[in-house]
Order: C-alpha cells, then structure tokens, then sequence
C-alpha cells in the first residue's frame, strides 16, 4: 500500500502513471553558465517542448516567471532545481572555476509554492571530503523536509570529480545510488554506463531511475534501458543545439510511450 | 512573465504601467563609501529627486526610517532598499578616497525582505559579484537565493545588481560575463536587474533579450559631462533595457531636480539628448574602442606614429594599448584613445585648441604656449609632448579618416559619430 499519496501524485505527474515511463528534459544549466546555445529563450523553449515530454528540470528563478508554460493537462510538469554549482565552468566558459563550489538555492517549501511536481538536487562524485560531506547534508536535510510536505526528491549522481577515473566511474555511480537511496531520494538519475551496471541498478532499485543523455538514444539503447527496468531518460541541454529538436524530442517521447502525442 | 498578485502590483509602483519603464535613483551611497557631501545632504537631494519625478529611489534601511514619508502619495517614487552591504568601494583602486582601507572584499545582508516590506517598499535590491573569486560568488549565490525565497514568500520584487570585479574580469570578457550573469541572477530569483552597460548596443540587447525580465542600466561613475551618462541610457534603451538607476550622477549634481528631469524626459517621452541639453547635433566621428576584439598586436600605435611622424615607432602614437593581467595564459589590453571629451579644450588657456567643425582636434600653433595644461587634462594620457617643437600631440582623427581603424584587422577601432 502506497501511504505518501501527496508523493505518488506529484511524482506521477513527472512519470507516466499508465507505463510508468518518463523523459525528462534539463533546462537548469543556465544558473551556472548562463544562456547555452538554444536556451536563450526559456520561454519559447518551454512552449515547443511541454507537450512532448513529461518534466522539465528547471530553476527556481524561472518556474516562477514561466508557470503559465508548466504544468497541467497532457503538459510537463515541473522539476525544480534546489542548488547551484560552479563544476561546469570549464576553459570554454568566460570565468572558467578554479575551485568548484555548490550550494542550495532554494527549499522544498519555496518549490512547493511555485507549483513544483519534484526537487532536483546533484550529488556529486570524486570531488574533495569536504565538498561531499556538505553535499550529503544537504541532500539529506532536503529529503527531510521534503518528506512532510509530500514533495518528490530526485538525486542527480554525477561521479565528475578528480577522484573518479575509467577504473572507478562505474562503481562510483553504484555508491552515488546507494548513498542517495539512504538518504531517501525518490527517484535517481545516473550518467551512461554499461550494460551490467543498468541491469544491476534494475534489480536493486527500489524507486525509478532515469539515464542522463546528451544526445537523442538510440532504439536499442532505449530498448535495452527499459529491458533492465530503467523508467526513463533525461535529456541535457546540448538537445537544444539540435535543428528542429522538438521533432526528435517528439519521436523519442513516442518511443519511450509507445503512443502518439496528443 | 508570471508573478504573485504582490509582486505584480509593486513593480507597476516602480515601472510606468504606460510605457513600462523607470528612473531610479540610487542614494545609498553612504552605506558603502566614506562621507562625502551627497550623503550629508541626503535629505535635499532625495527631496529633489521627488520634485524631479523619479520612478524609484534605492535607499538603507535606516534612510528609510529617517526619510521615507518623502515617498508617500500615488505619484511619488518607489522605494527600493538596499538589502546588503559590501566595502567593495574602500578598497585600492576606486574613484573614490578612503577614510579606512579595506584589504579584503566583503558582502553582508544587512535586512530582510519583510523588514522592507514594513517600511513600504516596493523592492528590494542586492548584489550579485562575479568575478572576485569562487569562494565569494558561491556566497554571493546562497546570500541572493535566501533573498529570492523570503521575496517569493512575501510578494516582494527582487531586484539583483549582477557586478562583474576581480582579477578574473577583463575587457576581453567582461561582456559576456555580465550576459551570463544576468541571466544566471534570474534563474536564481530576480524579476528586475540592475546592471552595467556591456559598452555596447549589440552585447546589451543579447543580455536584455537573455534575461526577459526588465533590465535597469547603471549610470556609472560620476561623470563631468551630461551627455556621457545620457547617451549610455540612450544606448541602453535602444538595446531594449526598461531604463536606468542613476546614483551619482544625480545626488552629485548641482541641479538633482533638473538632472532627474533630464533623464525622465529621454527615458519616459523619448526626447533626444541633444533636444534635452539644448544642443545643435555635431558632426564628425570619434573613435570607439571594442576591447573584446584587441589583441594586442600595436598596429594602431605603428600606423598612427607612420602617418603623422613618418616614422615607424610607437612612442608618439595618439593612442595607446595597454596589456593589462593575463587570465588563463591569454592576455588581455586596455585601449586608450582620444573620446574627444573636450577636457583639454577646457584647459587650455590661450584658447589654441578646438573641435574643429569637422569634428576633431586641431591646434592653433601660433597660439599655444606649451603649458602642457591639456596633457595634465587628458583622462587617458593620449596627449604628449614634442620636445623638438614644444608643441602637444594629439589625436586629430589623420584629418577624418584615421589610419588606426582601416589598419585593425580584428576590428577592435571603430568610429561612432559625434551626438
């Protein structure tokens, strides 16, 4: 029996309650870098693409001024991003990092008052103690005070840091999943790995988890994600650099739901 | 955009529901920097700057409590507070002289959105510094987004002033830092910015265009020239910005009421500057550096030294570039060249120089008496003088068509006609 019904209504309203499949699209980069390319507009973005997947990763700043596009019948709902990081900003960006920071931006509460169907928050992997420790005590005061107020967490598991190499990527996503399972996220999104590691988060995961893409999958990476038991995909902001996105966003929305957009 | 009944209703207080813009006036100045007669005065110029019909006025917390019944009536100014604080200006190398030097940069807020709520504001504003270091812009970024959650809570416009300073921020990428800073301050919270002119039409419009929310462009340091600070609002407004926040610029002023009046009448009824100031339209060009595109390499300085001494060198060059700090091994320069801001016809007692009516500098030799009163004058040291003659020299545009421009290759001259 299902007892946080506030929970399994909004998370529903992210993954589809009739296959129990999503695709999510990540808008969130932009407090980091700025307007990526194809983000310049947020809100034409969020009208060509509402209708064709099923959340839109998002900031705080921008679910306020752009609920109108969020939300509603056959409609994406909101993820609201709750931190900022400074881990992006790499040689291209005009202020490159030198030390990578993060910090919360926002609180369950506040993301509840904008409409938000789920939090997001990073759990970064291979950075300093330090930075780990914090980011677990976040993670976890937020799934603490997301709890009464029947708001979904997603942890994004990001194994980026120094300390993660070829040798330790695919472990480091399995401990970014049990760490953030104990911390009592209630849905997870993991990088691209291999075969039996998707296999094995299939059968160990309790709540959905969803695989970070940068381009459009493949149908046999799709097949094989949803074959493993995954729920979905997350699709990056590089999407937006494609020409005529929306239709590949519409052919993978059709494929992941085996329907047709309404 | 969509925002909360509260929210909605205070900034149509700040912004003209007609034409959707603002006049602010920034008169917080004696929260930051050392006591100067605009702070002392503080309660004639904010009266003023009532008469003169600004939209907005940012003030402390404290002049609020002291002074904010001058705000009161449907057509008086928004109030705006100054929800932080920083030392930024008592540090080395600003415009301003310091009583107490500070080493280290600090930010700290200092009210809370419903302290301004209680006093009746209809915003609050905060810094955003980019820039500085990362330790201090993840500071920056938890103090903004604590001030965006209690705004949302509360109903309270948030108004962030990104600010890009420190080591990291050169000309080279200053614009595109402000770009992204206005638009990272918005997806952290703001429903306003107020920020620095990119320093030119095409990189403002992108930031404007960016961040979809109304943009206030600041009026900079003091300026001696009226048209300076007005033709950066005209540019600004013609990039789409909603108008402007002027802070000593007006509360310097020997006239705040006109001053304000001026600014209104450019930003509210669309007057040219030269229609508000009185001025006939000059003609000519002057030269406009484009810092981004500079890469160094001095052709300028050779061509400009070629042309007028025909010789090749760079000592008696009208213009000079500067290297400045390298960031991540790429260096970046600093150009100086002739704005033909009229400081050294000002000067010049024997009246030997003029803008001539074709719109450059020119010498009357037989007046000059080689004081070196318009080398002293020049704000950007592009005047020197020839030992041989006695005589200054100084950028005379190479009589309208200035091999320095034709010669750039990275386009980082260009000519912008005189207003």
């Amino acid at each position: 029996m299902q007892t946080d019904i506030g929970k399994t209504i909004r998370l529903n309203d992210v993954i589809d309650s009739n296959d129990n499949k999503a695709l999510f699209i990540d808008t969130s980069v932009a407090s980091t870098l700025g307007a990526t390319d194809g983000l310049e507009n947020l809100a034409q973005v969020l009208q060509n693409i509402n209708c064709i997947c099923d959340g839109i990763i998002i900031n705080v700043g921008q679910a306020e001024h752009n609920a109108n596009y969020l939300g509603g019948k056959n409609r994406a709902s909101s993820i609201v991003r709750m931190d900022w990081t400074n881990a992006y900003r790499d040689k291209e960006f005009c202020l490159p990092a030198a030390n990578v920071k993060r910090c919360m931006i926002s609180n369950g509460e506040d993301a509840l008052t904008i409409g938000a169907s789920a939090v997001i928050a990073t759990m970064f992997l291979g950075f300093d103690d330090e930075f780990e420790a914090e980011n677990i005590k976040d993670i976890s005061h937020l799934s603490r005070e997301c709890f009464p107020i029947s708001l979904p967490v997603i942890a994004d598991i990001r194994p980026i840091g120094p300390g993660v190499s070829e040798s330790n990527y695919e472990d480091s996503i399995k401990l970014g999943l049990s760490f953030m399972q104990e911390l009592g996220a209630d849905c997870l999104i993991i990088p691209k790995c291999s075969e039996s590691i998707l296999r094995l988060v299939g059968n160990w995961m309790k709540v959905p988890v969803l695989v970070r893409f940068e381009n459009i999958p493949s149908g046999e990476d799709l097949q094989l994600f949803f074959a493993c038991g995954l729920t979905g995909i997350v699709l990056t902001e590089k999407i937006f650099t494609l020409k005529n996105y929306e239709n590949q966003i519409i052919e993978l929305y059709k494929t992941i739901h085996d329907k047709s957009v309404k | 955009m969509s925002l909360s009944p509260g929210k909605t209703a205070r900034l149509n207080r700040l912004f003209n529901p007609k034409d959707g813009r603002a006049l602010c006036v920034a008169a917080d100045h004696g929260w930051m920097s050392d006591v100067t007669p605009n702070v002392m005065e503080l309660e004639r110029i904010l009266r003023q700057v009532v008469e003169g019909g600004a939209d907005g006025i940012l003030i402390s917390y404290g002049t609020a409590l002291r002074f904010g019944h001058y705000l009161r009536g449907k057509n008086s100014p928004a109030m705006l507070i100054r929800a932080d604080w920083m030392n930024m200006p008592r540090m080395g190398g600003s415009n301003v002289s310091n009583v107490l030097p500070v080493v280290n940069f600090r930010k700290m807020a200092t009210s809370f959105a419903k302290d301004a709520l209680l006093v009746g504001a209809s915003a609050i504003t905060i810094y955003y510094f980019i820039g500085y270091s990362d330790e201090f812009e993840v500071i920056n970024i938890e103090q903004t987004s604590a001030f965006a959650i209690e705004c949302r809570k509360v109903g309270l416009p948030l108004i962030i002033e990104p600010m890009a300073v420190g080591g990291m921020v050169t000309g080279v990428n200053i614009a595109e830092i402000l770009i992204a800073s206005a638009r990272i301050a918005v997806e952290i919270g703001a429903d306003a910015l107020k920020i620095p002119y990119t320093g030119d039409v095409n990189t403002f419009r992108q930031l404007v265009e960016q961040a979809k929310v109304p943009v206030l462009v600041l009026g900079g340091a003091k300026s001696d020239v009226p048209r300076d600070a007005l033709e950066l609002v005209d540019e600004a407004l013609r990039a789409g910005a909603s108008g402007t926040v002027f802070g000593r610029n007006v509360t310097k002023a020997k006239d705040p009421k006109k001053t304000v009046a001026d600014i209104s009448a450019l930003i509210h009824e669309n007057r040219s500057i030269n229609d508000i100031l009185g001025e006939k339209p000059k003609r000519g060009y002057r030269l406009k550096p484009v810092p981004k595109n500079c890469t160094g390499c001095q052709i300028c300085e050779i061509v400009c030294t070629r042309f007028h001494e025909k010789v090749y060198g760079q000592n008696k060059a009208r213009l000079r570039i500067d290297a400045r700090h390298a960031l991540e091994g790429v260096p970046s320069y600093k150009q100086y060249v002739c704005t033909l801001c009229g400081k050294c016809v000002e000067v010049c007692k024997p009246n030997a120089l003029e803008i001539c009516e074709k719109g450059y500098l020119n010498l009357k030799t037989e007046k000059c008496n080689g004081c070196a009163l318009c080398i002293e004058a020049c704000p950007f040291g592009v005047i020197v003088m020839e030992k041989s003659t006695n005589l200054p020299i100084f950028c005379d545009m190479c009589e309208g068509e200035p091999e320095c421009v034709k010669w750039c290759k990275q386009d980082a001259l260009a000519l912008t006609p005189l207003k």
